[in-house]
Parts: structure tokens; sequence; C-alpha cells
């Protein structure tokens, strides 16, 4: 924990600027009538100009819509972390982990799949707290114990050593990728324990929210795909919504899993809508889209109820990560040649 | 028994020939610079805020210079309405 005074007036000044300036509505509707071209000069004209520019003699067509919001995004969330200090930026340095846990993904992938450093390079999304150093020794090495060993001395390494055994006996990334996961959520709500009031218990509330749906999301996957996994192997701790038995025990009865979601208190007006059609139509896809936007919807309640604090960034920071998916989803879906409406299910506007 | 009689003829001794000179904690003059200095305290601390997400804010936007200089100093009228109490 850093000790100090946070200049949280002058970070939320900054992040409510840069929120303004995501695309909205309007924006989209555009969006998604453009071919991949179009996407990319319609991104030259807004926020991405630099990184179109800088990205476009090498790449094309949607790599270049890739590469330019991956690289536009890492570059908004080490501004957050540059202008902060104190408090706020330890609270947002730890939410901002979870780009360290991607990155770290995206190269073990890379090492599984004997991948060229290179191509993996253009995949990073350089925002979290490993630093480029590491990132880059990261990536040429050409063994996962090799990359674990670089990993000495951050919180990833005995969660990593500790998912290689289980990684070498059974040859499948599943361990390690859950390692990852496990520390970085039960990391968030360190040292935070349970503040009755003020904007630390909006934020922890917040954070709850997000292990909640994230252990809501993996139990129904578990359900849906009937999986012979153990669904302790998968479940994260500090939310509210699921005890670890509970889990286990829900998993096997779909309806039941469902039901259980609808009751609790605090999620299940929020997501009534969506827990209906997933009865209903039976479409996982639009119920996982259905609670990114309840968690996006979520923090914005949250950011007003304390508008000068950390909420307002962890807002911005759910809102700028939909934009990018969003634009992925629209260039993607373009060049597969879905047609409009069907890439309209695709993104999550608020 | 005796030193206390000696104590008590002593303390009534003190009591009648000590005279009392009473005045104010506070001057007038001084109660007014406190009013004053604690009024220029607080508008510090708010312009501290204020201040900095005007910064902020004209770091995202130049344009946001002239309101984020009037934001930052209107907590000083605080400071003026406590200049008040120096002259009544």
């Amino acid at each position: 924990m850093k000790l100090g005074a946070s200049n949280t007036e002058y970070v939320n000044a900054r992040v409510r600027s840069r929120r303004a300036k995501l695309f909205g509505d309007e924006d989209y509707r555009k969006l998604v009538r453009m071919g991949p071209s179009g996407i990319a000069r319609f991104m030259e004209e807004s926020e991405y100009e630099r990184e179109i520019n800088e990205l476009g003699a090498r790449f094309s067509g949607v790599d270049l819509i890739e590469y330019a919001l991956n690289r536009n995004l890492a570059k908004h969330f080490q501004d957050l972390l540059e202008w902060s200090e104190g408090r706020i930026e330890d609270l947002i340095g730890r939410y901002l982990r979870k780009f360290d846990v991607w990155n770290l993904k995206t190269i073990i992938r890379g090492i599984y799949t004997d991948t060229p450093g290179d191509q993996i390079r253009t995949d990073l999304i350089r925002a979290g707290e490993l630093d480029d150093r590491t990132l880059d020794r990261l990536l040429e090495v050409d063994t996962i114990e090799d990359a674990i060993e670089i990993l000495e001395g951050t919180v990833y390494y005995e969660p990593l050593g500790d998912g290689l055994e289980e990684f070498e006996e059974t040859g499948a990334l599943v361990p390690l990728e859950n390692a990852l996961d496990r520390e970085f959520y039960e990391h968030l709500l360190d040292d935070l324990g349970r503040p009755q009031e003020g904007p630390e218990a909006k934020y922890v509330e917040f954070l709850q929210a997000e292990i909640d749906f994230r252990n809501a999301r993996n139990a129904l996957r578990l359900a849906r795909s009937g999986a012979d996994l153990d669904p302790a192997a998968y479940y994260i701790e500090g939310g509210v919504l699921f005890e670890q038995d509970e889990l286990s025990r829900l998993v096997t009865d779909y309806d039941e899993l469902v039901d259980h979601i609808a009751e609790n208190k605090r999620y299940g007006d929020r997501l009534s809508g969506a827990l209906r059609r997933l009865r209903e139509a039976d479409s996982l896809i639009q119920f996982e889209h259905a609670l990114d936007a309840a968690l996006l919807q979520y923090s914005d309640t949250l950011s007003s109820i304390y508008p000068v604090s950390v909420s307002a960034v962890l807002s911005y920071i759910l809102a700028k990560e939909r934009e990018v998916e969003n634009i992925r989803a629209i260039a993607r879906g373009r060049e597969v040649g879905l047609d409009e409406s069907e890439i309209e299910e695709e993104l999550v506007i608020l | 028994m005796t030193m206390e009689l000696a104590l008590a003829e002593l303390a009534s001794n003190v009591l009648q020939n000590g005279e009392i000179n009473e005045a104010p904690f506070l001057e007038g003059d001084a109660a007014a610079a406190l009013a004053v200095g604690l009024a220029a305290i607080a508008a510090g601390y708010a312009e501290r805020g204020i201040g900095a997400a005007a910064i902020g804010a004209i770091a995202e936007d130049d344009d946001l210079f002239v309101p984020g200089l009037i934001m930052t100093v209107l907590p000083e009228t605080i400071v003026i309405l406590a200049l008040v109490v120096v002259f009544v």
C-alpha cells in the first residue's frame, strides 16, 4: 500500500474529460455501416489518430484497427497510473493488473504454441504494473519454466509455480491461467476489509460485483457445457453471490443456478431482463453481454454517488474497454460479412 | 494541626490583599485577525481540490483555462467576507 495524499480531484477531472470523448451511440451507428478501411479512417479523425498513423505503414485492414485499439488503450491506462498519486494510484493499479494477467496469458499461450516473440508483442497491452523490460524479456524465452523464473519477485511467481506442476502433468494451460485469474481477483480486495460507507465501500462493492459476475459467467458456462470439470477450480473468492460449495451444487442444475442469481437482492432486479432472456432464448452470449452492460451501468451509478472518488476512474476504465471491444467486434464482424443487425447484437451499448 | 492553621491564615491573607485584574482572553483586534486567518485557511483548503481538478481539466482541454481560473478563486470570497469583521 502506498501512503501519502492522493490527488483524486486531478485524476477525476482528467478522466471525466476523456470519458466524454468516448464514442457515443451516434458514432456506433455510423461505424456499423462501414467496412474495415472506413472504420480506420473514422478512427484516424478521432481519439485514435496518433496510433493509426504510427501503425498505418505496417498494418492494414482489421489488424491495423486492432493494434491501434490495443495501443490506445494501453496509452490511456498508463496515463492513469502516471497521473495518480498515493492511495488512488494503489487502487487503480490493483485494477489494472488485469492487463498484466492478460499479457502473461498471451505470452504463455504464445510460448505454448511456439509463436515468434514479434507476433506476440503486437498483442500485448502494456498497461499494467509489469514494466516493458520484464515483458520484453518474457518474449525472448522459449519455455514456460523460464518465463516463470523471470517473474520471480512479482505476485504472479508463486501461483504460477504451483500451477506449473499441474500443467506438466496434464499439458493443459487451464491451471496456469486459472492461477493468474485467481491471483488477480483475490489481490483486488487485499487489505480493504469491508468498509461500511464512503468511497472505498463503493469500490469494494463494485469489485464484489465484478467477482460475482465472473463466477456467474463461469458457472453458467460450466452448467451449459455439461463438461466434467471441477467447479471449485474456477471459483473466485471475495464475492457475495456464491459460496464455494453452493456453486459446486448449483453447477449441476442449470435452472436452479439461474434462479439463484435472480433471487439475489443485489443483482436480481438489475439483471432481471437478462435473466428472462436467458431462460427463454438460452443465449449465453446475450447473457454475458447483459452482464457486461450491467457492470458498466453499476460502475456509472457508483461514480455518481461519490463524484470525486476512485469510482469515476473505474467506470472510465470499463467504458474504455467496452469501446475498444465494440469497435473490434464491428471490425471483425464486418470482415467476416455479418450484417448490421447481427453486429449490433454483439455490441454492448448502454 | 498547627501547620493547617498556618496555611489557612496565609490563604486568607492572600485573598484579602490580592488585587485581581480582569482582562479578556482576546482583544477585538486579535479576534478579527483570527477570524480572517481561519477563513483564509479554509479557502486555501477548498482551493486545493478545485485547483487540482482545474489543472486536470486544462491539461485535457486548453479552452478550460478561464473557467478553471474562475472556479479556483471562488472560495477566495469567504476571505473577503471575513475581512468585513476587521472594519466593524
